[in-house]
Order: C-alpha cells, then structure tokens, then sequence
C-alpha cells in the first residue's frame, strides 16, 4: 500500500516546528500572565497548538492510502537558484544584467533544451525590465553595473 | 517604496560617481553627482513628507539633485543604516530622534553608534506632544488631571505608539516628574489611539497636535497641555505643561527631525549644508508648510544638533532605566 | 446640504475636465501597476505622490482613488491569469478565478471580477452616502475585545476553505499565525523570532510571502505541466462573455458581497480582507453543490470581488470623517489631503462639503472609466496565456523579485522568496491550502494585540468579551459556525460524497481539457 507519505512528513515536520517555536518562546520572552500578556504568550500558545496539529494530520496518514505527486525536483532547484541569483546581482550589477541572468538560469529547467531561444528570451525579458520599470515606472532601483 | 524626484540625465552622473568614487571628495568640487538622501520611513509619512520639503530647494541650492531613498523600517534605524552601508560621499540622511537616541536601547544589534558614527548637519524641525482626554473626562487641565491621578495610582489609562515609542516615554517622563501611575496599553498608531479616546475606552494618551486638533474642534476631545517648552503655534491656546502642577520648569519631550551624514564627512561640507538647510528653513513659505504638517522650523548649528543627541539620549535612557526596573 | 445638494455639488466638482482627466489617469496608471505581481497602489500612489504637489487637491485625491480601486482590478487580473496575488484581498480571487482560467474561462472570470467590482463599486457608494454618518458611529464603537473577536469569528469562518481535512486547514492558519508574530512585539517593544536580523524587526514581508507561496510554488508545480498541455485556444469573443447561468449565479454573491463588504470596509484596518474572506466562506456555505468551490465556482470570484470593493469604498469613511486611515494607502491619501490644508475628521462634511461629495461622485465616475477601459482589454489579458509558459515563466520569476525588491529595497526579501516558494511548492504537494496561512499571517498580529489590549483594558477580566454586546455577537457565531455542521450531521447523517455531476462542470471539463 501506498501510504499518504505527504502528510505523514509534513505532520511531523509542523509538530516539531511547532515544538521549537513554543520552547524556543518559552525560554526566551516573557509569558506575562492574563492581565498583561508578554511577548512569549501567544508563541508559546500557538506553537503548542501547532505541535498537537501536526500530530493530528501524521498519525491517520499512516493507515492511509494517499496519492503520490510527481516531485518537480528540477524545477524547484531551478527556480530558487534563479531567486537566489536576483538577490545576489540585484544590488551589484543593476537590473538589466540581473533580469537577463535570471531568466537565463531560471529558463534553463524548462522542457525544451536549446541555448538560443533562452539567449533571445533573456534579452527580451531584460529590455522589457527596463522599459516597464525604468523607464514607464521611473522606479529608483540600480540600471547598470555602474550605476551602483 | 523607491521613488526619485528626476531621473534624466542620471546616466552620465553615475559615471561620474563611478569615477571619483575611489578618490576623496574634494569640499571645493562638492557636489559632483546626485545627492541621495536616505529617509527610513515610507514615502508620504511625515519624516518623508519633510524631507522632500527640504530636498527641492536643496537641490537649487546645490545645482545637482537630491534624490530621496525611502528605506522604512524598525522605526527609522534602517534608514540610518542603508545611510552608512554607502561610502560615496553623497549620501546622508533624515531623521528623527528615535533612531539617534533610543534605538540603541530597543534594539540589540543595531550596527552603529549614534555618536561615533553620525555626524550632525543640522535640525530640521521639532513638534511636540499634547495631552489628549475624551470631552466626557473630568479633569479640564494638566493640575486636575494630576490630582486624579493621585487619588486613584495606576487607574487611569493612557494610550501610546507602542512599548518604547514617543508617546510611551513621553507619558513616563510626564508619569514620574508628576508623581502619579497612569496605566500603559500600546497601540500601532496614533489613529487607533484616537479611536479608542473617542470610544471611551481609555482615558488619555499624549499624541502629535495634529493627530488631537481636528476632535477638539469636533468637541470631542480636549487638550491638557503641550509638552514643549513655549506654546506650540498650531495650537497656541493649549498650555505648556512646564511649570504646571509641580512639574518642573524645565520639563520638554519633544520629537524632532534632523538632517544627518556619516561620521567622517569632511567638515566644510557639513559646513555647506548646514548653511543651505539653515537658509531654507528660513523661508517662510517653507516654515508655513512645515507647520501645516505639525511641525515647527528650527534649524541651527551642527554642534546644536550634536548637543541634542546627547541630551536625549540621556533624558529617555533614565526614563527606560526607570520603566524597566518597575516592570521587574 | 442635504444628501441630495451634496451631490448635485459633487457632480460639478467630479465632473471639471481636470479632475475627469486625472480620474482616467489614475485608473489606468492603477490597473497597469496592479497587473505587475507586487507592484500595488502603494507603489504606484507614491510615484504619483510628487505630482500631487502641483494639483488641485480635488484632482490629487480623485487620482489616487482612481490608483486605489484600479490597481485592485488589476490585482485580480495577476490572480486570476497566473495566480500571482499581490494582496489578500486576490489571493481569494485566485481561489476560483484562477482554477476558472485554466480550465479556459479566464475571459469569463476576468468579465466577472470586472462586473463584480463594478456593482460592489457602485452599491458602496449607495452605502457610503446613506450610511455615512452611522458608519463612522460604529467606527468608534468598536473596542478592542469587538476587534479581537470579529478577527477570530473570521478565521472560524474561513478555516472551511480549501481543505478536506479541518485539521490541515487549521494546521495552516496557526503556522501563519505564528509567522505572524515575527517581528517587533507592539506591546512589550520585544523582537520575536528574529534571530537578530534587522530586515526581520517589521515581520516578514508581506508581499514576499504571498508571492512565495502562490506565484513561486505554482510556476515550479507548472513548468512541465503547461507544456505538456501546450497553449489554450484563441479565444473567441463569445468565451468572454458569460452564460446566463453564469450571470444568475453571479447576482446573489454580488449582493451579499456588498453588503459584508460595505459595513466591514469602515471598520479602519481589517475590512476589506476579512469581508473577502468571509464571503468567500459564506458562498461556499449556502452553496448546493460546495464541491465546486475551488474548482471554478464562478460564486468564488464574484462575492469576494464585490466585497472588498464595496469595503474599498466605505474604508474611506473612517478617512474622511475620523481622520483615521485604514490601511498605508489611505494614510498617504490622508497625507496628501493633510499637504493641501485640507485636515480630514469630524468636521470635513461640513468644512468640506465640495471634496467630500466630490469623492463620492467621483468613485463612481473613476469605477465607470474602468469599466469602459477594461472591458476591451480583457480579450488582450486572456490572449497573454497562449504565450508558450517556457517563455512566460522565466519573465514572471523576475517580475516577482522586482515587485518584492521595490517594496523596500531589500535583497534579504527576495531571499526569503526563495525560502518561501520551496516550502509554498511543498505545501501544495501534500495539498495544504497557502490561503489559509496567508489569512492567519495577516489577521494573526491584529488578533493578538487586539486580545492583548482587551485584556488590559479589562485589567485581566476575560469577561469582557461577553459583557461587550458587539464582541459577544461575534463570539457567539463563532460558536454557532464550530457546533452548526455538527449537529447537521447528527441530524441528516452523513452527506453523500459524491453529489450528481452539475451540467456546467461537464462542459467546462470537456472545454478545457481540449
């Protein structure tokens, strides 16, 4: 049987979240009592509750059944190198360069091969950057490497 | 929110700042590109609202543009920051007080020092704080209002911009050189504040002029006393509370906004600023404008600046010394 | 000056060329903004805040309306198309209009976001004129505990949506309520969570989040997907325009919408969000068939839309009559209105009486231009999506960054994008429903201060939430939603899973599966 493995990690994965937010709360900020409530009173509530949820959704996706998704590993890595490169570049070298190098990084999981059409796309996806933004929306964000 | 004032022509400039950027800036040649001025609060908010206020005569004054960096917040210390995080020799900053003198209270790892690595150009503007009561409440002046709270400690309520905020500190200091407990409940902003007075669920709160005026006038509200130290102009009937029902003489809390750049900028273009903010604040449109936000022109010298810091930031540290010791 | 002359006035104001032309310019310069992800009013109100300098401050505000309300129809058009909500008003558009649009309908869900705003648009200014006086009565009415307990009946309300199993759903309003407190506490001044970063001590962008969560997760659960189905067809004008049925189906939800939205919209703050999210729920509940809901249930866009355009126009109640802005936008109107010497409050209907009557007027002149403006450009809009998704999704991915990046300048945001988008792409794997957390990120904070000012205000006593007659109503159907769908089951037995196929579903399945 095909066990609802979903839920199953994600239930444990919210308990033991919700575990540290509440003891990492606990030892850290005031709980106050009921008249004044401190900081670490509705952490330490909430990541309780997020804990004993968390077991909740785990325990019953054991005995069942769940359906499997095909995990997109590829893309996903794609995308957050791509999202990662903008923070990278963004302040360093401008806009016009960081688009074009987003787009190239982020277009290379998709399912057709090929190096130009992505060159074409990242150009394409550059200027239309820069007239939006910079030039219709007059935002002050760095243009070029130069630009600081 | 990132905006600018004009960007045309910025192409050529920032090569030029490119260029001389790894050389000193020289005060004679001063300035050779676009001034950026970094503001920590959103665009349309009263620090912003002042600093674009003093940004379009600047930029006559200079003959080059001063472009504003809105760069909000932790109440202002990003702003100080992303001010520092630059090293071209064109950027400074607009502030209020709370990032110079009691940020470094609040906020563990705040990166810089308001003394050391600040240099002072020039105040820009001052307001201060009036005391706020619902029409339906008792007491009609600051004396009355004080021996109420001696008859009943910690039972009457105030409202505030949050643990740490003006509004707070403001209350404590009024709280402790009084000699009465008045009850703290923090809000996120003036407005809910307001509402709150309005609504009868607290009593009072210490609140910008501007943010009161419109309910006096409703009959609504009434304002107790100001806390600067001579009458405020937009509300010159409201006494000052210095003075008043054994306060002391000297008693002032006021905010103030100022215009700052990093330590170690050359002297004589501090100099050169501090001359232009000087002569723009003297303008009386520019004064009238400041006013009809709630603000009153000051200006000054770098030093005057200098010395307020270190004023304050003693003034409020005894105050949260005092407020931390009675939460514990 | 009764109603009646106030806007007689009001249309000799509204209706000067400058204040016409400046009307049509927000409106437009506000659907282009909205449609980019992330780039909202906010970012497009302070572009404009400069020229507001040099205009009448009759046009100054009437252009900054025009940005407010056409930048949230472009919201929807980002959310239904792409499902790329910038606010939590669209995400609960996305909900229905985006399932819609990939099943081909998105001419049909875009006409009816489009037709929803507009008579929500319209039917709150019937609500603002008759109401406002009461409106801005209630405004001050409610405390604290009222607060507090209308934002928790809420997420009862609307931990319905999206998921079969409650414990999932809840499961993600607490997570969202936990990242919630990240950031400064108000009340104690503590930085939570933060673990010593600054870019942390305002709480998680807001923006980053919803973006992370729907747009990232949903292009990385997309790429091959999309491809493998290739375009959509032409679309063909008749597929824009709705059925009948469509339009019968759309009237009730429009109304109710209204309504909730009208009366929630001058509470300062919350309104336009909580009465998205509760007509949502709302319509998933009276619905015969729930099932449909968050499959295309054309109801989904409709109500929400209405609702939190009627909320959009009250919220200026509060604004006006108070001097008290709802929301960041509305401060920048207050600001912008405060510059011209205008002071709004108490006494602006009678010191006033020409802005005022003229905003009104002038929100229903500003929501007609968008209307006609609109109309035409949905065939444009929909015509986006036979762009093969490999060319598009890269683009999306640098208009997410840059919407995020323009909020505040900060590449630790865009960052946090990335963190959020893997974890948004694993949620929707394991079939969580990111609204919910969204919800619970944005009510949480005002929940707990609301609760934690209530209590201090009662100095400790809960009782307050009972004795309050407002804050005990909301308690009360709070209560009433948990145990109401426990009792029917007791009393009817358990629905049958699987109700007979509703006609429509089937032709949408067969069209859009072409």
């Amino acid at each position: 049987m095909q066990r609802d493995y979903h839920d199953i990690l994600w239930g444990g994965f919210l308990s033991l979240l919700g575990l540290a937010v509440a003891v990492y709360s606990a030892t850290h900020y005031d709980i106050g009592n009921l008249r004044r409530m401190g900081p670490g009173f509705f952490p330490v509530s909430l990541g309780a509750v997020l804990a004993l949820l968390g077991v909740v959704i785990a325990i019953p996706a054991l005995w069942r059944a769940g359906e499997t998704r095909s995990f997109a590993g590829r893309e996903l890595l794609g995308i957050i190198v791509a999202l990662l490169l903008f923070a990278l570049l963004m302040n360093r070298v401008g806009i016009v360069v960081t688009a074009a190098a987003v787009s190239f990084v982020a277009s290379a999981v998709a399912p057709r091969p090929g190096i130009v059409w992505r060159l074409v796309l990242a150009a394409v996806i550059a200027g239309l950057t820069w007239a939006v933004f910079i030039e219709a929306l007059e935002m002050a964000i760095p243009v070029w490497p130069w630009s600081r | 929110m990132i905006t600018h004032i004009s960007r045309r022509g910025f192409s050529a400039a920032a090569i030029a700042i490119a260029l001389t950027a790894a050389t000193p800036v020289l005060a004679q040649e001063w300035p050779t590109g676009p001034l950026h001025v970094y503001v920590g609060f959103p665009a349309g908010s009263s620090p912003d609202t002042i600093a674009r206020m003093i940004a379009e005569p600047l930029a006559e004054a200079l003959g080059q543009p001063v472009v504003i960096e809105n760069k909000p917040g932790a109440g202002g210390v990003i702003g100080v920051q992303q001010m520092l995080a630059q090293s071209d020799g064109h950027s400074f900053g607009v502030t209020i007080n709370g990032p110079l003198t009691t940020a470094q209270r609040m906020i563990a790892d705040i990166g810089y020092d308001a003394v050391t690595d600040i240099a002072p150009v020039s105040l820009i503007a001052t307001t201060p704080l009036v005391l706020a009561v619902s029409s339906d409440f008792a007491a009609d002046d600051a004396a009355s209002f004080i021996e109420d709270a001696k008859a009943r400690p910690g039972e009457i309520s105030y409202g505030s911009v949050g643990q740490g905020s003006g509004a707070h500190l403001t209350a404590e200091l009024f709280a402790s050189e009084a000699g009465i407990e008045l009850f703290h409940i923090p809000f996120q902003s003036y407005a809910e504040v307001t509402t709150s007075i309005l609504g009868g669920e607290i009593d009072s709160g210490f609140m910008a002029p501007s943010a009161a005026l419109p309910h006096v006038e409703a009959g609504k509200m009434k304002m107790l006393g100001v806390t600067s130290a001579e009458p405020f102009p937009q509300v010159p009937d409201v006494p000052v509370l210095a003075g008043q029902a054994g306060l002391p003489d000297n008693f002032r809390a006021e905010l103030w906004d100022a215009f700052i750049a990093p330590a170690g900028t050359d002297p004589a273009i501090i100099e050169r600023l501090n001359t232009e903010i000087t002569a723009i604040l003297g303008d009386k449109e520019i004064q009238e404008k400041l006013l009809a936000i709630g603000w009153k022109a000051e200006g000054g010298a770098p030093d005057l600046l200098a010395q307020r810091i270190v004023e304050d930031t003693e003034l409020w540290g005894a105050v949260i010394d005092k407020t931390e010791a009675a939460a514990e | 000056m009764t109603t009646l002359e106030g806007l007689a006035h009001g249309f000799t104001v509204a209706l000067q060329p400058e204040v016409l032309i400046y009307s049509l310019f927000g409106a437009l310069l506000g659907t282009f903004v909205g449609v980019l992800p992330g780039i909202g009013a906010m970012a497009a109100i302070t572009l404009l805040l400069p020229l507001t300098y040099y205009i009448s401050s009759e046009a100054a505000l009437v252009m900054l309306a025009g940005v407010y309300y056409g930048a949230q129809y472009g919201g929807a058009v980002a959310s239904i198309l792409l499902r790329l909500p910038g606010t939590p008003q669209s995400v609960v558009t996305a909900l229905d209009g985006y399932p819609m649009a990939q099943q081909g309908r998105g001419g049909v869900a875009l006409f009816t976001a489009m037709i929803s705003s507009f008579a929500g648009s319209m039917l709150g200014i019937v609500v603002l004129v008759v109401l406002a006086g009461w409106l801005s009565a209630v405004a001050t009415e409610f405390g604290a505990a009222d607060y507090a307990a209308m934002m928790i009946m809420g997420l009862v309300a609307a931990s319905t949506i999206g998921s079969k199993h409650p414990a999932k759903s809840f499961a993600m309003v607490v997570l969202g309520l936990i990242l919630g407190c990240v950031g400064t506490d108000v009340n104690s001044g503590a930085q939570r969570l933060t673990f010593g970063r600054t870019e942390l001590i305002d709480g998680i962008n807001l923006v980053a989040l919803a973006m992370g969560l729907f747009g990232v997760a949903e292009v990385i659960s997309n790429i091959r997907r999309a491809d493998r189905h290739g375009p959509p067809d032409r679309v063909t004008l008749r597929q824009l325009i709705p059925t009948r049925q469509d339009l019968r189906r759309m009237v009730a939800p429009v109304l109710r919408g209204t309504g909730l939205g009208g009366m929630l919209g001058a509470l300062p703050g919350t309104g336009s969000t909580i009465s998205s999210f509760l007509s949502y729920a709302m319509e998933q509940r009276i619905a015969r068939q729930p099932e449909r809901f968050g499959k295309g249930a054309i109801e989904g866009v409709a109500g929400p839309e209405a609702a939190n355009n009627s909320a959009a126009i009250t919220a200026f109640v509060p604004t006006l009559t108070l001097g008290i802005p709802g929301d960041p936008i509305m401060a920048l109107m207050l600001g912008a209105l405060i510059i011209h010497g205008i002071q709004p409050g108490p006494l602006m209907l009678e010191a006033r009486p020409d802005m005022f009557w003229g905003l009104v007027v002038s929100f229903g002149i500003g929501n007609l231009f968008l209307l006609i403006l609109n109309l035409p450009l949905i065939g444009i809009w929909v015509s986006m999506l036979r762009i093969p998704f490999r060319w598009l999704y890269p683009a999306i991915i640098v208009f997410i960054c840059l919407g995020v990046y323009s909020v505040r300048g900060s590449v630790f945001d865009i960052a946090m994008v990335a963190g959020i988008g893997a974890v948004g792409y694993a949620l929707s794997l394991a079939a969580f429903s990111p609204a919910l957390l969204l919800l619970g990120f944005v009510l949480g904070p005002l929940i707990e201060t609301n609760l934690r000012r209530a209590m201090l205000i009662s100095r400790g006593d809960p009782m307050i939430f009972l004795e309050r007659p407002i804050a005990c109503g909301f308690i009360m159907a709070a209560v009433a939603l948990i145990l109401f769908p426990m009792v029917k089951s007791v009393f009817r037995g358990r629905r049958p899973g699987a109700l007979p196929p509703d006609p429509r579903g089937i032709w949408t399945k067969k069209k859009g599966r072409r």
